[in-house]
């Protein structure tokens, strides 16, 4: 008995993907042969599957790169809240020592810019040390580990984590 | 059991204490591609990909469980990472690339179809699926992105969702008629 685009409709999918039997394909493509209706389903699955293809692959571009090992085990918000903590008291240190040194005769006196940007560079090579020093433990991740130090070494010189990191590499 | 896998087990027993973590760490390392492409499929952009890619890490680092085989840790990672990009997907409910930056940059690879009417036409279907996958379902949405564009079969999904094969053909059914007759409903010819 020929079967309905209601009972067609349910293996249009499987059709599209292959998985049906031999027998079944056969009826659905028979089907097909004669309804308009449900032929433009299966080139509607077939587009729809594209496209999202395309969606998909544009995410993937995206995020080409990203998930290596980089930081330590404080998520992206917390490690901000921290960080504006700690950039809020050294922030308060540096204008008590903006204040305390006024009266004496005027060096080069770091701008806020200046130490905003050191705060900025000793979280991340610390972010990055603590991540390469979890990773040391594994066997096969040596070489990564060694890229890292020397790329904290390089990337932040003036920093804490940078000097940890070159004694790391002797 | 596999070549594959009796290395995973035999570097376990080896390496001791610290081996679990360890050894699922480095298959996390290989099986980044996978687990990017999960995040990816969710609709996570660059920094949400990042945090729950780099979650994702330090569970396997210091909370994975001990994996009798290289095909069981790397299921341990893909539902921890389809539960991560999960979380994040109900949050947000989109993609975050819009289709005219998505149309731009295909223009700019030259991968597009060329025409004005042809280029209308495309973002217009563009647009209409990727609302589509924003608005699917979560469970819907995530057997689609694992049969499609990670790759997987049937059982090999149902095995990470604990699901059976014939549930997970279920979902995709669904999942997909949604998408085609949002592109029907909308009128677009085919």
């Amino acid at each position: 008995m020929e079967k309905s685009c209601e009972q067609i409709e349910k293996l249009l999918v499987d059709y599209a993907d292959g998985e049906l039997s031999p027998s079944e394909s056969s009826d659905v493509a028979e089907h097909l042969s004669k309804c308009e209706a449900c032929r433009r389903t299966v080139v509607a699955l077939q587009r729809s599957l594209d496209l999202a293809g395309i969606v998909w692959a544009d995410g993937l571009e995206e995020i080409k790169g990203v998930g290596l090992p980089r930081t330590s085990g404080v998520s992206r918000f917390k490690w901000r809240r921290y960080a504006a903590a700690v950039a809020g008291i050294l922030v308060v240190a540096a204008i008590s020592i903006v204040c305390v040194t006024r009266t004496t005769p005027k060096q080069a006196e770091p701008t806020f810019a200046e130490i905003e940007r050191q705060i900025d560079e000793s979280g991340r090579a610390a972010r990055l040390l603590a991540a390469a020093e979890m990773l040391a433990d594994c066997p096969s991740a040596k070489s990564i580990v060694k890229q890292q130090y020397r790329y904290i070494a390089e990337t932040y010189p003036r920093t804490p984590a940078a000097a940890q990191a070159k004694l790391r590499i002797r | 059991m596999s070549e594959t896998n009796r290395e995973v087990a035999g570097a376990g027993d080896r390496a001791g204490g610290r081996s679990s973590q360890s050894v699922l760490f480095e298959i996390y390392i290989t099986e980044l591609d996978r687990l990017r492409r999960i995040a990816a499929g969710m609709g996570l952009g660059a920094a949400d990909a990042e945090d729950a890619l780099q979650d994702v890490s330090l569970k396997a680092l210091r909370r994975g469980p001990k994996c009798k085989s290289r095909d069981e840790a790397v299921r341990w990672l893909t539902k921890v990472t389809v539960n991560r990009c999960l979380m994040h997907h109900r949050r947000e409910k989109r993609f975050t690339r819009s289709t005219a930056e998505i149309i731009k940059r295909r223009t700019e690879n030259a991968l597009e179809q060329t025409g004005t009417d042809a280029k209308a036409i495309a973002a217009e279907e563009l647009e209409v699926v990727r609302q589509s996958l924003s608005e699917l379902e979560d469970t819907l949405l995530t057997t689609v992105v694992l049969r499609y564009f990670v790759g997987l079969n049937s059982t090999e999904i149902g095995q990470i969702l604990e699901l059976s094969a014939s549930a997970v053909r279920t979902r995709l059914r669904e999942g997909r008629m949604i998408l085609a007759r949002k592109l029907t409903e909308r009128g677009i010819e085919l």
